[in-house]
């Protein structure tokens, strides 16, 4: 690590900081316990912030959170869209990654063949 | 398991937040001239006491999922971690008094995994959903740096 790639972190931080203010379109959860950090998902992480970033799209928070008790089929992200739709995206790598930011979130069209499980809709 | 010192970090990290930590501080020195390079994860969530601490070290290699509260192989894996690479582990805890966790290990060690991705480490942990202050004073011979989420863009810059 140098003082350049410091700089950078300060900027993406900020930046970072900003988007956990809420009331975005899209929330973007990425599980991050111990399985989860083994199999990748801090890498999955970063490639959607630097694809959300490349691509502009400002309708969009990225959190981060612990277990999902899903340990199995990490790395796994969750979309939650505003109007109460969730997806659950799992055994994702960074191109997998980039794909749901281009096609789900930029779009609006959900990736069927990554996503696990049943629709959810809550009130 | 993990390939990277920055995931150690995460991982430790994030059981602060578990914690219900509103601070954590990460500190690095490496030291060629030593060959040291010590870590250390310190926050003021709500501790271990001395049973717990005793469980979740002994819990090396146990898969088995803790669903009430997830630490103990992430400790264990550090642990190994640093003794394979001739250091020593240590974990200062106590309920309401928060957790230091300390890891060192020899720099030059051939299975001593790299520092790795600090940076998205750092943003993982200021991305958390709960509002945890992070930060990093990082620390070598030569170079010396701090982070600090609370003014991410004003403070640091310190450079010799």
């Amino acid at each position: 690590m140098n003082l350049e790639q410091l700089k950078q972190l300060k900027e993406k931080a900020q930046k970072q900081i900003a988007l956990r203010e809420g009331g975005k379109k899209y929330r973007v959860v990425v599980s991050m316990g111990t399985s989860g950090i083994a199999s990748g998902a801090r890498e999955v992480m970063k490639t959607m912030l630097d694809e959300i970033e490349k691509r502009g799209l400002d309708d969009v928070e990225v959190h981060v959170t612990g277990e999902h008790g899903l340990e199995d089929i990490e790395p796994v992200v969750r979309v939650e869209e505003a109007g109460g739709e969730k997806t659950t995206y799992a055994r994702l790598d960074p191109e997998k990654a980039k794909k749901i930011v281009a096609e789900h979130l930029q779009k609006g069209r959900k990736v069927d063949n990554l996503a696990v499980g049943k629709q959810k809709k809550t009130e | 398991m993990f390939e990277e010192l920055s995931q150690h970090i995460l991982d430790i990290a994030m059981n602060s937040l578990s914690a219900n930590a509103k601070q954590v501080q990460i500190s690095i020195l490496e030291s060629r001239k030593h060959d040291w390079l010590v870590l250390r994860v310190r926050d003021d969530g709500r501790g271990m006491d001395a049973a717990t601490l005793k469980r979740v070290l002994a819990n090396r290699w146990s898969s088995k999922p803790q669903r009430r509260k997830p630490v103990g192989l992430g400790l264990a894996l550090l642990q190994q971690t640093s003794e394979m690479c001739g250091g020593h582990f240590h974990v200062r805890s106590a309920p309401g008094r928060g957790t230091s966790v300390t890891a060192s290990m020899r720099l030059s060690h051939i299975d001593r995994p790299p520092l790795g991705d600090l940076n998205a480490t750092i943003l993982a942990l200021c991305a958390t959903d709960k509002k945890m202050d992070v930060q990093l004073n990082y620390r070598s011979d030569g170079q010396k740096f701090s982070f600090d989420s609370r003014e991410p863009a004003t403070k640091g810059e310190v450079n010799l």
